[in-house]
């Protein structure tokens, strides 16, 4: 009981962070008189941030009903984008010295114009990312982003970066990233009973605080979890895959796990996604934060990459069969079109394996949360009775 | 009071039938030059020519230096639209599992991708979903692809889209990507044809342009033909010194020409080949212009109002927007898609090494840019041509044509000029209501006329 009782302590303070990561950081730069920088998703490498000496945080979906930022992007953009201009649109993203990113998502990039506009007085900077991998050109181009934002950093920060800096950062994250995957591995194996909502936590965290803090926080919950016992569950299992760039809504995975459901896996942004590559080891350390660029798309591949030899459905697929997942719930965020696209290849590739699967889409303003249980309820009614058949056959 | 109440007030005795937009006539040869084009590319397999599919920016000239022939996918959905005839591939691509929030440029030529692939094979490879149409129809008679390439600017989508094709095509095909920065500005030179990140992204582009050459002599197994490049690039030059040229003959009021006489020409200049047969058509919608301006002839003969257009065409809408501002004397002059794009700054082309300026050109697509550097773009056009007000098509399923709008009619508003907003997409005509674009319309119409009064 007391090693349940210190888990659930230690999962709901990371919960109060990541439900408030504005408070944790306005209180971190009060303790250390250092520089917060607004980083966007999904291929930012927070490292060169932390580096640099200030704290990187990942700025997150907020709750609020878009109001002010209306007025600035349509309706028809994802929820992310469309919170991020409203954050600038009500002055939430004042606590930031800075906001940096890579990614170039046309909806990111025209919400990113939109904050330029409405908080002219906010440094911002785009160091885009070249987003097709195959040609020999974009290697060099994303090394030289990846310098360019070392060097913008050097100056908003006013101190040199150096490479000792950026490879004592790099461990610091990888150290991180290894206790997370830790977690996610005990939760395949049926070895902790931590619900999506909590996972989600730990990891949304792990975007906004300070990766060390983080990092000691997570070395006494992964003590806890491993002298934990083995649960066996008797759920439907599922994988969850997709949502990119911002976590899902807790309240939705709750529902979800309402319906007789063990999450066993995802490959949500907010999830295994972002945990799931370490920076290499190199003697330069901007040529490694280049080549985990490439590698992470090789580990997890994500539609927004354009790339030949990476296939998503592929890895799903292979993730299914490996982590023992019995279905997959594919959470698509409305206006969401590098999900939309690939969403057919997905679904192709699930059919053909025989995987069954449920598509929800999800949009900023609520879900209508009983129409969408009673189709996970399909699912799971499904899936059961295709193994009750199969147990009867 | 707007136009059209005034009109169609009762009992005056001076209603006058609304007056339909009087259309170049020199830009219909255009349309039978791009009809001749693709019933071209429709038999290209039977003439056994390798066929590249593409989409974004306008690398023919590469693609027919390199003995290949070329299918812009974009232009393709574009065509079809205009012609009422996209429905069959967003149905094709709608069962194939595509959410119809996606880009409907996409959803209609990955639709077609998918009708094509049926024709090749025989095979249906989506749900037996009723209205599937025959391989009669337009939309399936694409040649089937040898490769692709890719050369997006200002949208990630567009590059996507791509990955999919590719990837319908069981993944077996060469395939190249060229890759564009936005045009963002983070340094205070950066700005429109100037400043570092513009000269560093032109040499990236243009290094990317030079892959994209190895790539197709590898492809095709012959030497690039350089002096065929400079050739058409000659050409194309010159045909778009033509058209810059009659676009400023436009800035008189009334205009001899319109933004939608423009939209006629987007295809001549964006895909087919760089030869005599453009300049001179070029030089005749020039030629045109100039007779009417002698003869003082005009687009709208009652032009009471100049507008501009910003955003991509509504491509289902074209006639019936044209008439639609004509019904309200209102003259739409310029916009972002055509007078800012198309090969629209011909002094950077060099026909002797065209390269960089080529990039350039791609770079220059007016929805890579940075809202800052658009509304150099657009206030700058608003003032050559005298600009009452700025019609924003918000395009539903195009964000890279939608960003920035809502800003840059902030803008616009802190200069003086009056904006609206219509719903509408580039090829999927569900998200277009007529009611609303009339209502808005009148509403800027009359504050319009508000503010003339007030300044009378």
């Amino acid at each position: 009981m007391k090693q349940t009782a210190e888990i659930e302590e230690i999962v709901g303070r990371l919960a109060a962070i990541a439900e408030d990561p504005n408070a944790y950081a306005v209180e971190w730069k009060a303790r250390t008189q250092r520089k917060i920088i607004g980083i966007l998703p999904m291929n930012f490498p927070a490292e060169i941030v932390h580096a640099a000496g200030a704290l990187p945080v990942l700025v997150q979906e907020d709750n609020a009903a878009i109001t002010y930022g209306r007025s600035l992007l349509f309706e028809f953009y994802c929820g992310y984008t469309r919170s991020l201009v409203d954050q600038a649109a009500t002055g939430k993203l004042k606590i930031y010295d800075g906001i940096f990113l890579v990614d170039h998502c046309v909806a990111l990039l025209g919400a990113v114009d939109a904050i330029r506009f409405e908080v002219p007085d906010l440094p911002v900077f785009l160091a885009q990312f070249t987003a097709s991998m195959d040609e020999d050109t974009t290697r060099p181009q994303v090394h030289g982003r990846i310098t360019e934002l070392r060097e913008r950093l050097e100056e908003l920060c006013g101190s040199s970066v150096t490479d000792e800096a950026i490879c004592r950062s790099i461990e610091a994250y990888n150290r991180d990233r290894a206790l997370l995957r830790r977690v996610y591995e005990m939760r395949r194996l049926g070895r902790i009973s931590l619900s999506s909502r909590q996972m989600q936590a730990l990891v949304k965290s792990a975007m906004v605080m300070d990766v060390d803090e983080h990092s000691q926080i997570m070395t006494r919950l992964v003590a806890h979890l491993e002298a934990g016992s083995v649960h066996s569950t008797g759920l439907v299992k599922l994988h969850l895959s997709g949502h990119f760039c911002h976590a899902p809504r807790p309240e939705l995975l709750d529902m979800i796990e309402s319906c007789g459901v063990a999450v066993v896996d995802d490959d949500v942004y907010t999830g295994y996604r972002y945990i799931s590559t370490d920076v290499p080891h190199k003697a330069d350390p901007i040529t490694a934060l280049t080549q985990w660029y490439f590698d992470r798309n090789d580990n997890v591949p994500c539609s927004t990459r354009a790339q030949k030899s990476a296939d998503w459905e592929s890895y799903l697929a292979n993730a299914v069969e490996k982590n023992g997942a019995e279905g997959v719930i594919v959470l698509v965020a409305k206006f969401c079109e590098p999900h939309m696209l690939y969403y057919p290849e997905l679904r192709k590739e699930l059919h053909k394996r025989g995987i069954p699967h449920l598509l929800i889409e999800t949009e900023h303003e609520g879900l209508a949360l009983e129409m969408l249980k009673t189709r996970v309820e399909a699912l799971i009614e499904g899936i059961r009775r295709s193994v009750l058949s199969r147990e009867t056959a | 009071m707007s136009a059209t109440m005034e009109q169609a007030k009762p009992g005056q005795g001076h209603q006058r039938t609304a007056p339909l937009a009087n259309r170049l006539m020199s830009t219909r040869s255009g349309g039978k030059m791009v009809k001749d084009y693709w019933d071209n590319l429709f038999s290209a397999r039977e003439r056994g020519a390798k066929v590249v599919w593409y989409n974004g920016a306008a690398i023919n000239p590469i693609l027919q230096a390199a003995g290949v022939e070329w299918c812009h996918g974009e232009a393709f959905g574009a065509r079809l639209a205009a012609m009422h005839l996209e429905a069959p591939a967003q149905y094709a691509s709608e069962s194939y599992g595509y959410i119809n929030e996606l880009c409907s440029y996409a959803r209609t030529t990955l639709g077609c991708a998918l009708l094509t692939k049926q024709e090749m094979a025989d095979k249906v490879e989506m749900d037996n979903t009723p209205g599937i149409p025959s391989k009669e129809v337009l939309a399936s008679r694409l040649p089937a692809p040898d490769l692709f390439v890719n050369a997006y600017a200002g949208c990630s989508t567009g590059q996507q889209w791509d990955e999919i094709s590719y990837r319908m095509f069981n993944k077996e095909l060469p395939f190249f990507k060229v890759s564009y920065p936005l045009l963002w500005g983070n340094k205070p030179d950066a700005g429109y044809l100037r400043g570092e990140e513009w000269e560093a992204a032109s040499r990236y582009v243009a290094n990317q342009l030079h892959k994209l050459i190895e790539f197709l002599e590898h492809e095709t197994g012959r030497p690039f033909d350089w002096e065929g490049l400079r050739e058409s690039m000659y050409y194309i030059k010159r045909a778009s010194e033509l058209r810059m040229d009659a676009l400023n003959l436009c800035k008189s009021k009334p205009a001899p020409a319109v933004f939608w006489d423009w939209v006629a020409s987007i295809a001549p200049i964006n895909f087919l080949p760089g030869n005599q047969a453009l300049v001179d058509y070029f030089a005749e919608v020039k030629t045109e212009i100039k007779e009417r301006l002698a003869a003082g002839v005009a687009a709208l003969p009652g032009e009471r109002y100049r507008l501009a257009f910003d955003g991509i065409m509504n491509w289902n809408r074209v006639g019936w927007l044209a008439n639609k501002f004509a019904e309200h004397d209102a003259a739409v002059v310029c916009g972002r898609y055509t007078h800012n794009s198309f090969w629209h700054e011909p002094q950077l082309i060099d026909p002797d090494d065209p390269i960089l300026g080529m990039a350039q050109h791609y770079l220059l697509c007016p929805f890579n840019h940075s809202t800052k550097n658009l509304a150099e773009m657009i206030l700058r056009d608003c003032e050559t041509y005298g600009i009452d007000g700025i019609v924003f098509h918000a395009t539903r399923t195009c964000r890279s044509a939608s960003n920035g709008q809502l800003l840059l009619a902030q803008m616009a508003q802190k200069k003086g000029l009056q904006t609206m907003f219509f719903e509408g997409d580039v090829a999927d005509e569900s998200f277009y209501k007529d009611e609303v674009l009339q209502s808005r319309l009148e509403a800027m119409l009359e504050t319009i006329d508000v503010q003339r009064n007030r300044s009378a």
